[in-house]
């Protein structure tokens, strides 16, 4: 075998320097430190054994390190700058360092094979058309998962590093010739800034990278789904991947975004904008229900006609409370319900359902706790807060109604405006790294109003979105294809 | 006072900034206002719209003669720093009252209509948070506040389909049942609708597009014109001459013919939804006067806005004589009128200076 020229001026230096890995490496029970002899030489091989696979190793380095290659360099990549923090960095992402001794030469070889789940269907995200599968927590698999869909040298990725104490990895994609460079600086710059130990998931990475943190709207929308990831790809945005986490972040995004399905871009066009608009609306109506009721009954029995006000109070004949309380108390209740429900395994997870369903619903109202017709109210509201397909952006609205039922109970109709006021003009002022959040209403482009809440038929709505800001070259490079 | 930041306002903007400023509380009592005239009111928002439209040619020649400067600046300017800041000081306190007028006007509306058992002060204070907190962001934020507002409330017009259904058209002729006296009158107190588009000298300096400045405030003038119309043409097909005198606010009596089987009096629903053209008005004034202050100190501080604020909030909240009150919210319209036709004394200055620069 051969390699490259060996420095034996600086060999006693180098042997320091192993040895001082060696040092470093004591008490991680998982470190292997061995000492081999290829065709006379010796050769000192370092990796941790946990982040490496056993066949994989065999492959990448046993069988070329004895089987006598040409010039190993050509084949492994130099350790270079050779020092102790880069090799224990090196050792930690699951790297393997050979040291040949004689020729004084550190060699690294990438033997990082972590534990791949299979590739499932999506929980959150689920669809009836459409592709099937979702994100893992391995990045290397979620990044084959874009390229396999995007065949372009146009799509790039760069890595970061982030957190001081765990160096978690993060990625970040992009198509070069569409992507906004004013928000790829931006997105850089912030994650340079970011000032953390450590991280554990891409929503901990979003919080801290908003822009307006006191604001109960997620402004950067994730998702599990690699057909997501493509379809913004190639509106020029930008998406970030975190080693270990299942889902990936798009910047920037827009509030109508958190109502839309992947599903829609494959169903017909009458059907996906139905439910798009079902989705929408039913967030104004999950604010608007609840406190609705207090403020008719509260401060403005006037404006119900009679019949509807005699039945309503009658309902309300037996509750002690005013309706503010009423509907605090049931909105509570069914947050309590939720709760109770999403932490526990899934069959007793149903039998909460049951209880809250049956107890809560009948037996409340035959207490004389709250009226029948909130009940509905509530149930109703609740179903409503689940349509965006977003999590986060269901959370938000639940947070949101409480305003609502607060400035209600205050002052009446008149609260509830003011609270919708407030509402309308923090989304219209609130940016996702510059980009207006109540994009296209406030349009970058109008041929975004087609595909809004409103969905064009296919052929119409095949421009670009403006949503990742102006680009002069929107034109595909021709490399890459035949 | 130079401006500093980047020109940020579109074309859409400015229309329905001009719009949305115009549409104050002024349009629900705005059939009561012309009644001096009867049933020959209907087209009076014609003519108010087109002398707004020839009071806008002054403006935007002066705000295109100082393109960067604010109508402050442009006191400064013309008349040396101690005439113009004394000018500015003015219009500050113009700007001030107005404000004070328009909210508690507007709530005390409240009071009567939605919220019978309350007092002002809790409303008039949530009501001062959301100001600040709009006025906070700049002129854009206003802006697209105003086209938001827009689409949330003109749907109420359709409202107005009832009472056209109900109405008499009969009512609308002879055009020019009225004398010279009924005439200035109606004028007189009618025109206040129309007051809000000479903010326009205040954010021209933001326009991108300032060229076509008179186009897009025209253009906002006339949907505010359209409304307007459309609601004194069925005000005066609903009511009778009798009920237009003395009915004070007729457009909200006008939701009360709607007729729906889950929902009476749309009036509640109308005048709380009101808030959105209520806060766009203010916070343009807030905006303006807290600009004020600014070029009076030669310094961009929050803390000004957040002080004229409280001098707003107190001038309502404090027990001050209500004769006093009435009489200053009706005297501040006159200055109003005033500073619609000033910008016409500001061209005459700036063309005899602009003479005398070419002389020398």
């Amino acid at each position: 075998m051969g390699i490259g020229g060996g420095d034996e001026v600086g060999n006693e230096t180098q042997n320091v320097l192993i040895d001082e890995v060696q040092r470093q490496l004591e008490g991680i029970d998982d470190a292997i430190y061995k000492k081999v002899i290829v065709s006379g030489e010796m050769v000192s091989i370092l990796y941790l054994s946990s982040l490496v696979d056993h066949l994989r190793f065999h492959e990448t380095v046993i069988i070329p390190l004895f089987n006598g290659h040409e010039d190993l360099t050509q084949v492994w990549e130099e350790a270079r700058p050779a020092n102790l923090h880069t090799f224990l960095t090196l050792i930690t992402a699951g790297y393997t360092i050979l040291f040949f001794h004689e020729r004084n030469h550190y060699l690294k070889v990438n033997t990082y094979s972590p534990p791949t789940g299979a590739i499932e269907e999506s929980d959150t995200e689920s669809t009836i058309a459409g592709p099937r599968n979702s994100f893992t927590e391995a990045m290397q698999t979620n990044i084959s998962l874009i390229k396999r869909r995007i065949h372009n040298s146009g799509l790039k990725s760069d890595e970061y590093r982030i957190g001081s104490e765990t160096n978690t990895k993060a990625t970040v994609l992009y198509m070069e010739h569409l992507v906004n460079k004013n928000n790829l600086e931006k997105i850089v710059q912030r994650l340079h800034s970011i000032r953390t130990t450590g991280i554990n998931d891409i929503n901990e990475l979003s919080q801290l990278m908003e822009e307006s943190q006191f604001s109960p709207f997620p402004q950067f929308h994730n998702t599990e789904r690699p057909d997501s990831v493509v379809t913004s790809l190639l509106d020029g945005r930008i998406i970030i991947l975190l080693d270990n986490s299942q889902t990936a972040l798009i910047c920037p995004s827009s509030f109508f975004e958190f109502f839309t399905s992947p599903e829609d871009q494959y169903s017909r066009w009458p059907t996906a904008t139905l439910l798009r608009c079902i989705r929408f609306f039913g967030f104004f109506l999950t604010i608007m229900l609840t406190p609705f009721y207090i403020s008719a009954l509260s401060h403005h029995p006037e404006m119900l006609p009679f019949e509807v006000l005699i039945n309503l109070q009658e309902s309300r004949s037996r509750v002690p409370f005013p309706p503010v309380i009423e509907v605090l108390f049931m909105e509570i209740v069914i947050e309590v319900l939720r709760e109770a429900g999403s932490r526990m395994p899934t069959k007793i997870g149903q039998t909460i359902g049951i209880v809250g369903g049956i107890v809560i619903g009948t037996a409340a109202v035959e207490a004389g706790l709250v009226s029948n017709t909130l009940i509905v109210l509530v149930a109703i509201s609740a179903l409503l807060s689940f349509l965006p397909p977003s999590f986060v952006m269901s959370n938000t609205s639940r947070i949101i109604r409480y305003i609502f039922i607060l400035s209600a109970g205050l002052f009446g109709l008149y609260g509830q405006m003011i609270a919708f006021a407030w509402l309308i003009y923090h989304l219209i002022s609130l940016k996702s790294i510059g980009t207006p959040y109540m994009a296209p209403v406030i349009p970058r482009k109008w041929t975004d109003l087609l595909d809004g809440i409103f969905r064009a038929p296919l052929t119409l709505s095949q421009h670009r979105k403006g949503i990742s800001g102006e680009v002069e070259n929107r034109t595909l490079p021709t490399d890459g294809e035949e | 006072m130079h401006i500093h930041q980047s020109k940020t306002l579109n074309g859409y903007h400015v229309v329905f900034l001009v719009q949305n400023v115009m549409i104050g509380s002024a349009l629900l009592s705005l059939p009561n206002l012309l009644s001096p005239v009867g049933y020959s009111q209907w087209w009076f928002p014609i003519m108010f719209g087109a002398f707004a439209n020839l009071l806008l040619i002054p403006m935007i020649w002066i705000a295109r003669q100082n393109h960067e400067l604010t109508l402050f600046g442009i006191h400064q300017k013309l008349f040396g720093k101690w005439v113009g800041t004394c000018i500015n000081t003015a219009i500050i306190v113009y700007a001030i009252i107005l404000l004070a007028s328009v909210c508690e006007g507007y709530l005390e509306l409240i009071q009567v209509v939605a919220l019978s058992d309350r007092t002002i002060t809790g409303p008039l204070f949530i009501f001062f948070l959301l100001l600040i907190y709009i006025a906070n962001n700049g002129i854009k934020s206003i802006a697209r506040f105003c086209i938001a507002s827009f689409f949330l409330v003109t749907w109420l017009l359709y409202f107005l389909t009832w009472g056209f259904t109900e109405g008499d058209i009969g009512h609308t002729l002879p055009l020019f049942n009225f004398t010279r006296e009924e005439f200035l009158a109606a004028t007189q107190k009618g025109f206040i609708s129309v007051v809000g588009f000479e903010v326009i000298l205040f954010y021209f300096p933001y326009i991108i597009q300032q060229e076509k400045a008179f186009r897009h405030a025209s253009y906002g003038i006339w949907i505010c014109i359209l409304c307007y119309l459309s609601t004194t043409l069925v005000s005066v097909m609903y009511y009778s001459q009798w009920q237009l005198e003395n009915v004070m606010y007729p457009v909200l009596y006008l939701f009360n013919a709607v007729k729906l089987s889950f929902l009476e009096r749309i009036d509640v629903l109308a005048i709380t939804l009101w808030v959105f053209f209520i806060l766009t008005t203010t916070a343009a004034y807030l905006w303006v006067a807290k600009k004020g202050v600014d070029s009076i100190r030669g310094m961009e501080k929050k803390s000004h806005l957040y002080i004229i604020a409280l001098i707003i909030y107190l001038m309502i909240s404090l027990p001050l004589p209500k004769e006093f009150q009435k009489e200053l919210y009706e005297r501040i319209y006159y200055v109003t009128y005033g500073l619609m036709i000033w910008p016409i004394f500001l061209c005459v200055v700036q063309f005899v200076k602009n003479k005398k620069e070419g002389i020398q």
